[in-house]
C-alpha cells in the first residue's frame, strides 16, 4: 500500500475488449512519480488501448485507474491533466507555434499574462525562441515534434504519455531527438509513459520496461533485466536478437548449473536452476555473448560451451560485424564490436564459446 | 516516325474538339450578353445596330420580376443558412459515429440529387398539402432546404474528412470540452469547405426551376419561376437582362469560391500529411 500512495497511475486488472476480443486483458501496472516507462510490444499488443485509457479515450471495462489515487472512471480526458504527445504531432495547423503551446494553459483558465510567460518558457526549454509566429506547416518534422512537446509540458501535466515518439523521424533525427527528449523530461522531471514497438526508443528513454502481448504484460522490469533475464521465449526473441537452442535438461550440476542436451544431441552447460523434469525448454543466447574463434587457434577458456560450425555470412553493419555459422543446432549469430576489422571470414572453420551464465533457459513456447 | 505523326493528328482532333465544346458552351451565353444589350424594340438579328440599357430598365421598373428577385433573394439566404446549419449538423454526427447503414444514410441524405427534382417537387406539393401547408413562402422553403441541403452535407463532409482525428483529441487532452474542440479546432478547419458549400447551396437555390415551379402560389414565386411565365405571355428581352445578372452573379461567387479553395490549399499544405 506504500506503493499506491507514492504512485502517479495504477492500474489494476485492467480489461478492455472491442467485441470479441480483449485488446487489453488484466492488466496490472503502476509508475511512480518522476518515473519513465515504456509499454513495449508488437502491434496489436494492446499498448495503444492502454494509452487511450490512460487518457480518457476509452473507458475500461473492468479493473481501476487511478491517477494521483484519484478515480479515472467516467472522467473525459478534459479532466484528467494527462499530457499526450501524439505520433504524429497533432498540432493545429491554422493556429502560430505560441498559439498551440498557450492552447492547454487557455483551456485551464491560466490568467494571461502567465500564459504569455509560459509559452516563453517553453518555447526555450525546446529550444525554439523566435518560432512564435511561424505555423505547424512552415516547420521540419523534428521543430513540430518540439512545439507538439512544448504544448504537452507547457500545462504542467501529472503524467506524460508520449505515442511512438521517434517513430515519424529518420534515422538520424531519431538519435538526436531521443536525447533530447531525455534530456527535458529529465529537466522538467515529469512522471511519463512512452508506448512504442521499437526497442530502441524503449531501452533508451526508460527506466522501466513493460512488455506487452496480446493485450497481457509479458514482463516488467529495468532495461538491463529484460534483455540479459528475458522470462518468456516471447520477450527474448521479441527484445534484441536471440540464438535459440531447443531439447532438455539433463542433469542438475548444482550450484545453478544444470546441463541441457539438445533435440540434435549437443550437450550445454546453462544457468538454471529449475528441476530436471523431461519438459521441452529452450535456451537463448545474445549474439553479442558468444565469440568466434578460429577452430585451428585453440579453444576458449575451460568451462565454456563450445559449439564448431563454419562461417557462412560475414555482414560489416561499421560498428560491428555480424558472423553467421552454421552449426549442428542451426544458424548462429555472432555480433561483434568492429575493432580490426573482421576476425573470420567466410567459409572458415570456426569455434564458438559462450558462457554457461550467459545462457537463459525458458520454457518452450511456439516461438 | 509515323507513331509520332499519329500522335501529332490526335492532339490536333483532340484540340479542335476542345475547341468546339468550349463554342458550343459559350455562343448562346454570349448571344444572350449581347441581346441584353439590344435597343431595338424587338426580336432582331444579330449583331444589333446599337447598344442601351433598356432591357435592364425594363426589369427594374417591373414589379412582377423585382418581386420575384425579392423572394429569390430571401429564399435562398435563408434556405442556405439553414441548410448549412443542418449539412455541417448531420455531416459532423455522421462523420464521428459508426453505425450500421451509415452509408445508405448518407447516400438517403444526398438522394435530393438524383431523384428528378420535378418529383421532388410533386411529391413535397402532395406531402405539404396533407399537411396543410399551403402558405408559398413556406412550401418554397421547405424544397429549397432539401434540394440544398445535399451540397452543404456533402461539402462538409469533404471537409471533415480532412481534418485528422487526433487534432480534436489533443484538444480534448489539453482541456477543452467537446464543445469547445469542435469551436477551437473541427469547425475553422473544416470552413472553407462548409463556405464553399454554401455557395454551392446558394447557386443552386437561385437557379432552381423545376421544384420551385411546383411550390409557387399567386404571391409568392421566385425570380426563375418569374422569368419562364412572363416568356409564356409575352416574349421580351428583359429575359436576357435577367439572365446576365443572373450570371454576373454566379461569375462573382465562382470567383470567392475559387479564391477560398485555394486558400485553403495554401493553408492545408504539409499539414495533413498522414
Amino acid at each position: 500500500m506504500q506503493a499506491t500512495q507514492q504512485a502517479v497511475i495504477e492500474f489494476r486488472n485492467v480489461v478492455k475488449r472491442f467485441g470479441a476480443v480483449a485488446a487489453v486483458d488484466h492488466v496490472t501496472f503502476s509508475v511512480g512519480a518522476g518515473e519513465t516507462v515504456s509499454l513495449l510490444g508488437p502491434s496489436g499488443c494492446g499498448k495503444t488501448t492502454t494509452l487511450r485509457l490512460v487518457s480518457g479515450f476509452e473507458e475500461p471495462d473492468e479493473g481501476a485507474i487511478e491517477i494521483a489515487g484519484e478515480s479515472m472512471v467516467g472522467k473525459r480526458p478534459y479532466e484528467r491533466n494527462v499530457g499526450l504527445l501524439f505520433q504524429h504531432y497533432a498540432l493545429f495547423p491554422h493556429m502560430t507555434v505560441a498559439e498551440n503551446v498557450a492552447y492547454g494553459l487557455k483551456h485551464r483558465c491560466w490568467p494571461k499574462a502567465e500564459i504569455g510567460d509560459r509559452v516563453r518558457e517553453m518555447l526555450r526549454l525546446v529550444r525554439l525562441q523566435g518560432f512564435e509566429n511561424r505555423r505547424p506547416g512552415q516547420m521540419s518534422g523534428g521543430q513540430q515534434q518540439r512545439v507538439a512537446l512544448a504544448r504537452v509540458l507547457a500545462t504542467k501535466p501529472k503524467l506524460v504519455l508520449l505515442d511512438e515518439p521517434l517513430s515519424a523521424l529518420d534515422a538520424k533525427l531519431r538519435e538526436e531527438l531521443g536525447l533530447e527528449l531525455k534530456q527535458i523530461l529529465t529537466a522538467v522531471g515529469s512522471t511519463t509513459i512512452v508506448v512504442t514497438h521499437d526497442q530502441d526508443e524503449a531501452m533508451s528513454l526508460a527506466d522501466r520496461i513493460i512488455v506487452m502481448n496480446r493485450g497481457r504484460i509479458e514482463q516488467q522490469g529495468t532495461p538491463d533485466e529484460i534483455y540479459m533475464q528475458p522470462r518468456t521465449a516471447f520477450v527474448a526473441s521479441f527484445i534484441g536478437r536471440t540464438n535459440w537452442f531447443h531439447g532438455k535438461i539433463v542433469e542438475a550440476a548444482g550450484d545453478g548449473f544444470s546441463r541441457f542436451a539438445t533435440d540434435s544431441g549437443t550437450a550445454l552447460a546453462i544457468r538454471n536452476s529449475s528441476p530436471v523434469d523431461g519438459k521441452k525448454w529452450s535456451v537463448c543466447i545474445r549474439p553479442e555473448r558468444v565469440t568466434v574463434t578460429r577452430s585451428q587457434d585453440g579453444s576458449g577458456k575451460p568451462g565454456d560451451n563450445q559449439l564448431h560450425g563454419d562461417v557462412v555470412d560475414v555482414v560489416n553493419m561499421g560498428a560491428e560485424f555480424h558472423y553467421i555459422v552454421e552449426s549442428p543446432e542451426g544458424r548462429i549469430m555472432v555480433v561483434e564490436p568492429n575493432r580490426a576489422g573482421a576476425r573470420v571470414q567466410k567459409g572458415e572453420r570456426v569455434t564458438l564459446h559462450f558462457r554457461a551464465e550467459d545462457c537463459v533457459v525458458l520454457a518452450r513456447d511456439g516461438v | 516516325m509515323s507513331g509520332r505523326l499519329v500522335d501529332n493528328v490526335l492532339r490536333l482532333v483532340g484540340l479542335v474538339a476542345i475547341g468546339t465544346i468550349i463554342c458550343f458552351l459559350l455562343t448562346p451565353i454570349v448571344v444572350t450578353a449581347i441581346m441584353a444589350f439590344d435597343s431595338r424594340g424587338y426580336l432582331g438579328p444579330l449583331p444589333p445596330p446599337s447598344l442601351s440599357l433598356r432591357w435592364f430598365q425594363r426589369f427594374f421598373s417591373d414589379d412582377y420580376f423585382l418581386r420575384g428577385l425579392g423572394v429569390s433573394a430571401q429564399l435562398a439566404l435563408l434556405s442556405v443558412t439553414i441548410s448549412v446549419c443542418v449539412g455541417v449538423a448531420t455531416a459532423f454526427a455522421v462523420e464521428r459515429m459508426s453505425f450500421a447503414g451509415k452509408e445508405a444514410l448518407i447516400s438517403l441524405f444526398l438522394s435530393p440529387l438524383v431523384v428528378p427534382p420535378v418529383v421532388t417537387g410533386f411529391a413535397l406539393l402532395l406531402f405539404l398539402s396533407h399537411l396543410g401547408i399551403i402558405d408559398g413562402f413556406t412550401r418554397l422553403l421547405c424544397g429549397h432546404i432539401i434540394i440544398t441541403a445535399p451540397y452543404t452535407i456533402r461539402a462538409t463532409l469533404t471537409g471533415l474528412a480532412g481534418i485528422d482525428r487526433s487534432l480534436t483529441e489533443a484538444a480534448l487532452i489539453l482541456g477543452a470540452t467537446e464543445r469547445k474542440a469542435f469551436w477551437d479546432v473541427t469547425f475553422p478547419l473544416a470552413r472553407t469547405s462548409i463556405v464553399s458549400g454554401a455557395i454551392f447551396a446558394f447557386a443552386v437555390s437561385m437557379d432552381d426551376v423545376a421544384v420551385s415551379i411546383m411550390l409557387t402560389d399567386a404571391k409568392t414565386y421566385t425570380l426563375p419561376v418569374a422569368l419562364i411565365s412572363s416568356m409564356r405571355a409575352n416574349f421580351d428581352l428583359s429575359i436576357a437582362a435577367a439572365s446576365v445578372m443572373l450570371m454576373t452573379l454566379t461569375a462573382i461567387l465562382i470567383l470567392i469560391l475559387e479564391k477560398s479553395v485555394s486558400l485553403n490549399r495554401v493553408i492545408g499544405q504539409g499539414v495533413f500529411r498522414s
